[in-house]
């Protein structure tokens, strides 16, 4: 909302210089978004009249003019008669009129935030001119260049441009998104309430919009007959009308002109700037149509008829959908309720007769209709804040007085007021401690009830108790708590008293899933490996080149890139995704991984939502071939990270190829295990699919791994002790050879069996782990085994011998039970 | 291979010569000798063009052949043993260095700020990804169809359930968790660490996936005052100094009164630095007391308890702290930049 502080003072007082103002509208109106100095952009221009006007000796379409600007501008060179000599290009031009003269060393107006032109005294075609004079569109009063700024008010030739103006002006633009709640503060009267109440002043509407003199239907001799038919009571709760005959419809006055322009609205024509200048007073949109060119001279409010469009102000053609709230005179639509007028019941230079409109739209209505339509116009702005249904007769009174006074005609039809149920004003009750509880202050109820009648919240103290009358504007205001608001922002959040909230001393629990994940994050990153967040979106053709069903994946209908169309179904194919990438950048080695969340479509939680799976997943990669399967790299990492996390009884299982995984489709399946821990699956090991390989352009070495992590926070286990034992321990290795097809685990789940049996025995402690495992390349139906096994006892000394004689035990067992013959 | 028709022959042996020279080489598809062969075939005399036909098809798929054999050198892999630790006649794999770890810096500021609100009595639950539109907004207090939906550029999916556009999502949940409690004497203190969206177009300062931390404090007597000290505090202790905040007057639809919150500049002193863009502050979250009908949603009776509840990005934290000049870093997935976070 860009506020012109001059505009704001016809309605208050502002003592604060501006830097001061707008620090105290930061902190108790809105955030100011920024500050523009326009006095500035107007320096060194002088109101000046044309004395003479020649033609240019040596160009038809040029004039050359003596101007008269009161001798004030020095360093000019001067006639005799002390004027200034100014070549101009204006059809317009004449003598005794008063215009604006850009004096050499001035810069124009139009181009101060640009690229900033500074007139100088030049030559134009033999011809000196001293600086030049302005058209409208030169001094940023929109964008007629087709002749000189006619000033229309007697001013004393040599008066500052900007003090004829009142252009020693700042505009303030506060962030609308503040007043998403305040209707009234689209209206420079709702702002000068608001800095009247900051600056700790009483605030007065003025009586117009108070208590206005309403237009009295009695007093007009109906001309233009006007009706009004409301189809939509229920989102058009208030809808005002009146016609006014023979207007003159032109420019309007320059003083108008300047203020629209600091708010940022082109002028159009006296009666269009009036509808936009009340507008910006009050925060109530108007419109006007032209009245000769609505059919049957009626307005209705009615939805579109089936295939019915509208071409709206500036040429846009609409289709108008269903349910829209149209405008439509007997027989087409001529307006978008709310949000636009019809271009063919503009009024332009041609309009005799004119209808005022003033109405009260709904705000979700008039929110979808800007959205549907595309149109975010100042009228949609303003209603969808909740405009009050209860101030359109002021209003459109107003504005009608404003229209007779400058543009002439006279009123033509009573005021129509076509309204439905309105609501009634509501009134607050509560009380001093309700409101100092949740500032923490210590007002009293006076001190509170002054706060809010400076800006017209009438409120009476009585004891510690207060009520406040709502008024009309204020359709935020509802509940004690808005009280609250009010009250704090009137007297100041920088002065809340700063206090930390008692707490008692119970420690606050820690969540067992952040704190797990943590743990999870050191330890991968002890291990090498990087932490890398991808989006938890992804394109279609991921999905398809690591094998998964899009069916299966959350489809995001509205996104705005390709690249997120799907929630993503889990998380290795996007850690996949960055491995040919970083390879590129000159990695050779690296881990990836990531805690996040996968969704399959279908599965809920208890609450009825979709279930989200923790997940921690790994990626390991290396641009060059490594000594054995790129498996055993990433199982490693997993083994580490188990260990690390206590997590003990971990198995690496062959997966069965008959129940295959609808999320995990990218694992290679005879070179991918099951992961379990006390028979609980808790994720997969495994190397990639040679489809998905190449489609993601992965290095050969490159293999991966994922882990429910909610399963595994149970899992894990602080370290546990074992006493240390007094007794040395023998180390004695055993090779076996056995078939390649018996597995690592067989074996070693065989080996501990027999150990556990002597260790129940003879009360040994042992520990057994693989050193070796070689196989000859002639002969791979075979591999020989090296394990180590650790034997102590935990009261005596273990002696060669009855190791040895285990040793041999359990070559034996292998042997008969498992055709593994010691080597 | 060989082909009756002398055309094909020659094509097909221009392709070879063009093939082995190609880098992509799938665009041998697209190469000029089979697009002029598919041309011919449209204009040969009718009896030639069935055998023509025939050899440029036979063409087709041994050019096809090249491109596969090229793309999936389908090699032979020796069998594994998955319940092994390490392959036959290889030695066990090595970890990584454990210099060359990193955790992503999103995550090392988390912990940290994580730590300081839990020391300050503080638990901490994570928000989902995919929520429903009761907690998005519902549940916040707004109503259907109201505007202020528009300032939240949210992802939907075709169920209707929404990608969370900030963390908020958790408040309804943590309320109805900790009333109990709360009616037992004890305050409601939770932070909620979580990945949100915007439905945005990516750029240096914008991304659709961001960090937030949602705080919500409920107690009897809680007050706005209590809301300013304790950010302030969480502030003073993240950035190891002394440091002023205001608040700027706002609008959510899930508190009232509403405030942006600002702290001095931690890194010039309010001296005027790039970071702050000279201002010598920094708006950096959003916070108010807990709207009463959003305490009354959750079954707390807002006429006994008030709150405070305020959310703030984690991204732009760490940004300013470590001096990143680009948003898109943070997802790039690339090891330049994640190296440098040990």
């Amino acid at each position: 909302m860009k506020v012109s502080v001059n505009w704001v003072k016809q309605f208050t007082d502002i003592e604060l210089p501006i830097d001061k103002l707008v620090e105290k509208i930061g902190a108790q109106l809105g955030a100011v978004e920024e500050v523009i100095d326009i006095g500035k952009r107007y320096q060194g221009i002088i109101v000046a009249r044309v004395i003479t006007s020649d033609r240019h000796p040596n160009s038809d379409k040029l004039t050359v003019c003596k101007i008269d600007d009161g001798g004030v501008v020095k360093k000019v060179s001067r006639d005799t008669q002390g004027y200034a000599q100014v070549v101009c290009g204006a059809p317009n031009v004449e003598i005794g009129m008063l215009t604006a003269w850009i004096p050499p060393g001035v810069t124009v107006p139009s181009t101060f935030d640009k690229e900033p032109l500074v007139i100088e005294a030049k030559e134009i075609r033999g011809v000196v001119s001293h600086g030049m004079l302005a058209s409208p569109k030169e001094l940023g009063f929109g964008g007629d260049h087709s002749g000189l700024l006619a000033i229309d008010e007697d001013i004393i030739p040599g008066t500052s441009f900007t003090k004829a103006y009142k252009l020693d002006d700042h505009i303030i633009d506060i962030e609308n998104k503040m007043f998403t709640h305040r209707p009234d503060l689209f209206g420079m009267l709702g702002i000068a309430r608001e800095i009247s109440g900051i600056q700790n002043t009483a605030f007065h509407s003025p009586s117009w919009y108070l208590n206005p003199k309403l237009i009295d239907a009695q007093s007009t001799t109906a001309q233009l007959n006007l009706q009004v038919k409301n189809d939509l009571p229920r989102l058009v709760p208030r809808f005002c009308a009146l016609s006014i005959a023979n207007v003159s419809v032109g420019p309007s006055p320059v003083w108008l002109q300047s203020y629209l322009m600091r708010v940022g609205i082109r002028p159009v024509n006296n009666v269009v700037d009036l509808t936009n200048f009340v507008m910006y007073e009050t925060g109530q949109p108007l419109h006007a149509y032209d009245y000769d060119k609505l059919a049957g001279g009626s307005l209705v409010i009615r939805y579109p008829k089936e295939g019915e469009g509208l071409t709206v102000l500036g040429g846009k053609n609409l289709s108008l959908h269903k349910g829209t709230i149209i405008i439509a005179d007997a027989v087409k639509a001529v307006g978008l309720g709310g949000v636009m007028g019809g271009a063919g019941t503009e009024v332009d230079d041609d309009t005799k007769n004119i209808v005022l409109e003033c109405a009260n739209f709904d705000m979700n209505a008039v929110r979808n209709a800007a959205m549907e339509y595309g149109l975010f116009t100042d009228a949609a702005t303003r209603f969808t804040k909740n405009q009050s249904p209860l101030q359109n007769p002021a209003v459109i009174t107003k504005a009608a007085e404003d229209i007779l006074r400058l543009a002439g005609g006279n009123l033509a039809s009573p005021l129509i007021d076509d309204k439905s149920k309105l609501p009634q004003l509501q009134r607050i009750n509560t009380s001093s401690d309700f409101v100092n509880l949740r500032l923490g202050l210590k007002l009293s109820s006076a001190q509170m009830a002054a706060l809010l009648n400076n800006v017209e919240v009438e409120t009476k103290p009585s004891g510690s108790k207060f009520s406040s009358n709502v008024p009309f504007w204020r359709t935020d205001l509802a509940i004690p708590e808005d009280i609250v608001e009010e009250i704090g922002r009137l007297y100041g959040y920088d002065h809340l008293p700063q206090e930390l909230p008692p707490r008692d001393l119970t420690p606050a629990k820690l969540d067992p899933s952040i704190s797990f994940k943590s743990r999870v994050r050191r330890t991968l990153s002890s291990a090498g490996a990087n932490e890398v967040l991808t989006y938890s979106f992804v394109h279609e053709s991921l999905l398809k080149k690591v094998g998964q069903d899009p069916k299966n994946a959350y489809h995001i209908r509205n996104a705005l890139s390709p690249d997120l169309q799907y929630y993503r179904l889990s998380i290795i194919p996007s850690l996949l995704e960055k491995v040919q990438p970083n390879i590129r950048a000159g990695f050779g080695e690296f881990a990836l991984f990531e805690i996040g969340k996968e969704h399959f479509k279908g599965a809920t939680d208890r609450d009825g939502l979709p279930k989200e799976l923790d997940r921690i997943a790994v990626v390991v990669a290396s641009k060059d071939a490594k000594p054995g399967a790129p498996y055993f790299a990433a199982r490693k990492i997993c083994d580490y990270l188990l260990d690390e996390l206590g997590i003990g009884g971990v198995f690496y299982e062959p997966i069965d190829r008959q129940k295959t995984s609808k999320t995990a489709t990218y694992y290679d399946s005879d070179r991918t295990a099951l992961i379990t821990v006390n028979g609980q699956k808790i994720g997969r090991v495994g190397e990639f699919k040679q489809s998905v390989s190449s489609a993601l352009k992965l290095p050969r070495y490159c293999a991966g791994f994922a882990l429910h992590s909610n399963k595994l926070v149970n899992l894990s286990s602080p370290p546990s002790y074992q006493s240390i034992n007094r007794f040395p321990s023998l180390d004695q290795d055993l090779c076996l050879r056995s078939t390649t097809k018996l597995t690592y685990a067989a074996l070693l789940e065989f080996l501990k069996k027999q150990l556990d049996k002597a260790s129940a025995k003879h009360g040994y402690g042992f520990d057994i782990f693989p050193l070796d495992i070689f196989q000859r390349p002639k002969d791979k139906s075979y591999k020989q085994t090296t394990w180590r096994i650790r034997l102590w006892h935990p009261g005596r000394t273990l002696t060669t011998a009855e190791v040895n004689e285990l040793i041999d035990q359990l070559s034996k067992e292998a042997k008969n039970r498992l055709k593994a013959a010691r080597v | 291979m060989a082909y009756k028709n002398g055309e094909v022959q020659r094509a097909a042996k221009q392709l070879k010569t063009r093939f082995a020279k190609l880098d992509d080489k799938s665009s041998i598809r697209r190469a000029p000798e089979l697009t002029a062969l598919y041309k011919r075939l449209k204009i040969i005399p009718p009896d030639q063009r069935a055998s023509f036909g025939k050899d440029v098809n036979q063409l087709k798929a041994e050019v096809e052949g090249w491109v596969g054999a090229a793309r999936e050198p389908r090699v032979e892999l020796n069998p594994i043993d998955v319940t092994a630790p390490f392959d036959i006649n290889s030695p066990p794999p090595a970890l990584l260095p454990a210099k060359s770890g990193s955790r992503h810096p999103i995550s090392i500021e988390l912990q940290t700020v994580l730590n300081i609100y839990s020391r300050m009595g503080f638990t901490a639950v994570e928000s989902p990804e995919l929520d429903d539109d009761y907690h998005m907004f519902k549940s916040l207090n707004f109503p259907e169809g109201h505007p202020a939906r528009d300032d939240y550029d949210s992802f939907v999916t075709d169920e209707g359930y929404l990608a969370p556009a900030h963390t908020s999502t958790m408040q309804n949940r943590v309320l109805r968790a900790g009333k109990k409690e709360l009616e037992a004497g004890k305050a409601i203190r939770v932070v909620i660490p979580g990945r949100v969206f915007r439905n945005e177009d990516v750029d240096a300062t914008h991304e659709h996936t961001f960090y937030q931390l949602e705080g919500v404090y409920v107690d009897r007597g809680i007050n706005a005052g209590h809301l300013i000290a304790t950010l302030k505090t969480f502030l003073e202790e993240f950035y190891e100094q002394a440091l002023e905040v205001k608040t700027q007057p706002f609008y959510f639809p899930f508190t009232e009164p509403s405030f942006e919150f600002a702290m001095s500049c931690p890194f010039c002193r309010k001296k005027g630095c790039a970071v702050c863009k000279f201002t010598g502050w920094m708006e950096i979250l959003g916070c108010g007391m807990i709207h009463p009908n959003v305490l009354a949603e959750a079954k707390i009776d807002p006429a006994r308890y008030t709150g405070f509840a305020w959310g703030g990005g984690i991204d732009r934290l760490v940004m300013m702290k470590y001096g990143i000049e680009d948003i898109r870093h943070f997802h790039s997935g690339s090891l330049k930049f994640l190296r440098q976070f040990r």
